[in-house]
């Protein structure tokens, strides 16, 4: 399903952050990508998704067989890449349930499928705000604006479940978040495990896993993959801190 | 045929002067005649207002000067025959009364003003020039002229009709009284009404002026509102004048004491956009709330000024515009705040907000605090940017594309300032208003 092969990206200052990553993700799988502050997780997340301020100076990113770095981030999501954002943005003015409707509705258009209508739409969130246990109160309140913390990654993984992507990509959605949170994102991930979708968590912390078993773990390092695992590579990382791989490459 | 006039005539109106000669209507009362003829000169006297003038230095009247927009007669309107479907387009879904202006006429045809409580009276300038010429005499009269305003002189001279809405002190006018003003296409040249909107003592009412039409004109409309001790008005102006329109207008807001004025202006459509409002706090704990927005593109121009005078103690005044200027428009908005000598514990803020989308559209604001009194508080603010990119990529990682997550930005961006107005029926209104505009014109991009 993605097939990162050799890439490097700089930053505008010209710092070069990727320094050639490799990885292959399939369907149904869910990685872990796990890494110091600075190691290069979230411009990786960044690149995926298609922000601006970055150049791929090498290498290729293959997604669904297609050249991913070639298709504008809003093509990228209507092709069912989600990216949750590490810091959700705050939109005043725009209505959280018109938001995502016209997100949904901009991907059924693209796919070629009707447009949801206001009933429709409200009858599909319910069910997944039912789902999610997050209450409705939501919808009605301007994108992130004045949410805790907890609240935006929620948002951000309500929005997930609604969109329901073929990969998504979680941006350190586990920083921050007490207990309880972790538990609702978790579930939220859990949730969204199916053959036909790979998911891929970024995180500095180790304590996701304990609730979202991954199939594989990566320690970036250097804007480069240093070692790949199962899970069991994540809590050797957790014993043993990052210094030790950081040897290791 | 020539007027013959006594007075100094500066070029660009000798026209005005012609047609103002070849109009005259010898029904009128001598005041009448005496109060447009003493107007017609100042008007010839002032002439155009230079761009050096600090209140027009942002409109460009060039074309105006060179072909002139001459008054169009004072004969009776004839009602197009999409006028229903255009009034349903641009009027309330469920009017409260409804005064329809056509070609600065009205339009007794298209309008609903019975039923009104007792207390209100609600007609056409004309009728009450007949039928409470005392009430209308006395405004007209005591009006100053020490301001030089040409086109309000101007209006005064050839206004043909316009609107008064008079509630007696006490009364209560629960619906909102929507006057529309429509330019047909047919006439072109220039429209000049004169309203009043006079609130009796602990009155209330809310008031929505609508601006629509086809073809070229200039409108040049002048407002009056006075509100005597603890009133309250809240008026919406909204205008969505045709694509070649002119459009000028100067309200004028007296208020008494604890009176309480909330505005709201949304500037949409026509090519030249100027509105003018002038509001003075005479009574102690005046309040006034000035909130608007102006959207312009491919080439338009919008100008919103504001001037607030208090010159009583314990006013308050909140203002908040917002200015969207894409494609070649430009935008500017002026707003200034006088607190006299003595006017202490006045509270006053201003903020004004805009975003220029595209290297070729601009904004101009303005603000300006003029204090003579010591225990007060004042403030104002002023931004110009463009969209927040953050909050654009976070859109576009959700599928919307580009354009459209511009444009939900961009109505955003307004709907901030639409949402100050407090009826939900009239801010409903003004929200789809906005909608439909964004969808017009592509140059959000």
């Amino acid at each position: 399903m993605l097939e990162i092969k050799n890439l490097h990206a700089r930053i505008s200052d010209g710092r070069e952050i990727l320094r050639g990553i490799d990885l292959s993700v399939n369907t149904g799988e869910v990685h872990a990508i796990m890494g110091p502050n600075g190691s290069g997780k979230s411009t990786l997340a960044a690149v995926l998704a298609g922000r601006e301020g970055y150049e791929v100076s090498q290498g290729t990113v293959t997604y669904l067989g297609r050249d991913l770095l070639s298709m504008p981030a809003d093509e990228r999501a209507r092709e069912g890449l989600f990216l949750a954002f590490q810091y959700p943005v705050e939109i005043p003015g725009v209505n959280n349930m018109y938001f995502l409707r016209t997100a949904i509705n901009a991907q059924r258009r693209h796919r070629g499928e009707p447009e949801l209508d206001a009933g429709q739409f409200l009858k599909i969130v319910r069910a997944k705000l039912k789902d999610l246990d997050i209450g409705e109160d939501l919808l009605q309140r301007a994108v992130n604006v004045g949410f805790s913390g907890g609240e935006k990654k929620r948002n951000e993984i309500f929005q997930m479940a609604m969109l329901e992507p073929r990969l998504a990509i979680l941006d350190e959605t586990d920083s921050g978040l007490d207990i309880d949170a972790l538990k609702m994102v978790a579930r939220g991930v859990n949730q969204q495990r199916a053959p036909d979708r790979a998911i891929v968590m970024i995180t500095h912390y180790q304590r996701l896993l304990d609730y979202v078993e991954p199939d594989r773990v990566h320690v970036l390092q250097g804007g480069r993959i240093v070692q790949s695992g199962d899970k069991g590579l994540a809590l050797e990382l957790e014993r043993r801190g990052y210094g030790i791989t950081e040897d290791a490459a | 045929m020539s007027a013959i006039v006594d007075f100094p005539v500066k070029p660009e109106t000798k026209p005005y002067l012609e047609a103002f000669g070849r109009n005259r209507h010898n029904r009128e009362p001598d005041w009448l005649a005496g109060y447009r003829n003493g107007n017609l000169a100042r008007f010839a006297e002032l002439g155009f207002p230079s761009r050096r003038s600090e209140a027009w230095r942002y409109l460009d009247l060039r074309a105006l000067e060179q072909r002139p927009m001459l008054p169009t007669g004072r004969g009776t309107a004839v009602i197009p025959t999409d006028a229903d479907a255009r009034l349903a387009e641009i009027g309330l879904a469920e009017p409260g009364y409804r005064l329809v202006l056509l070609d600065g006429r009205f339009a007794p045809g298209l309008s609903a003003i019975e039923r009104l409580p007792s207390g209100v009276w609600l007609g056409s300038m004309a009728v009450a020039l007949a039928e409470r010429s005392d009430l209308v005499r006395a405004w007209l009269e005591t009006q100053s002229s020490d301001m030089p305003r040409p086109f309000s002189s101007l209006n005064a001279a050839f206004f043909a009709d316009g609107f008064v809405l008079d509630i007696a002190p006490g009364v209560t006018l629960e619906r909102p009284v929507e006057i529309l003003h429509l330019a047909s296409g047919g006439r072109g040249g220039s429209l000049h009404t004169r309203s009043l909107v006079r609130l009796g003592a602990g009155s209330r009412a809310s008031v929505i002026e609508s601006y629509a039409g086809v073809g070229a004109y200039w409108r040049n409309d002048v407002v009056e509102l006075q509100l005597a001790a603890d009133a309250e008005l809240a008026r919406v102006v909204l205008v969505e004048e045709g694509p070649e329109a002119l459009h000028l207008d100067e309200v004028r807001a007296t208020l008494g004491q604890a009176a309480w004025l909330s505005s709201f202006v949304l500037l949409l459509d026509g090519r030249t956009v100027r509105h003018e409002a002038t509001v003075r706090g005479e009574g102690e704990g005046s309040r006034c709330n000035l909130n608007g927005a102006f959207l312009v593109s491919g080439r338009q121009e919008a100008n919103i000024l504001t001037t607030v005078d208090h010159a009583a103690p314990g006013g308050e005044t909140r203002e908040m515009f917002k200015g969207v200027a894409a494609g070649r428009a430009h935008g500017a908005f002026q707003g200034r705040i006088t607190v006299r000598p003595g006017a202490q514990k006045v509270d006053a803020h201003q903020l004004s907000r805009n975003l220029v989308l595209g290297p070729r559209a601009a904004i101009d604001t303005k603000p300006e605090l003029e204090i003579y009194a010591d225990d007060v508080k004042c403030s104002h603010g002023a931004a110009v940017g463009d969209l927040d990119e953050a909050a654009l990529f976070y859109l576009r990682a959700r599928g919307i594309p580009g354009e459209e997550a511009r444009r939900m930005l961009v109505e955003a961006f307004v709907e901030e300032a639409v949402d100050l107005v407090e009826s939900p029926p009239l801010r409903e209104h003004l929200r789809a208003r906005v909608a439909r505009r964004l969808a017009m014109s592509e140059d959000w991009r």
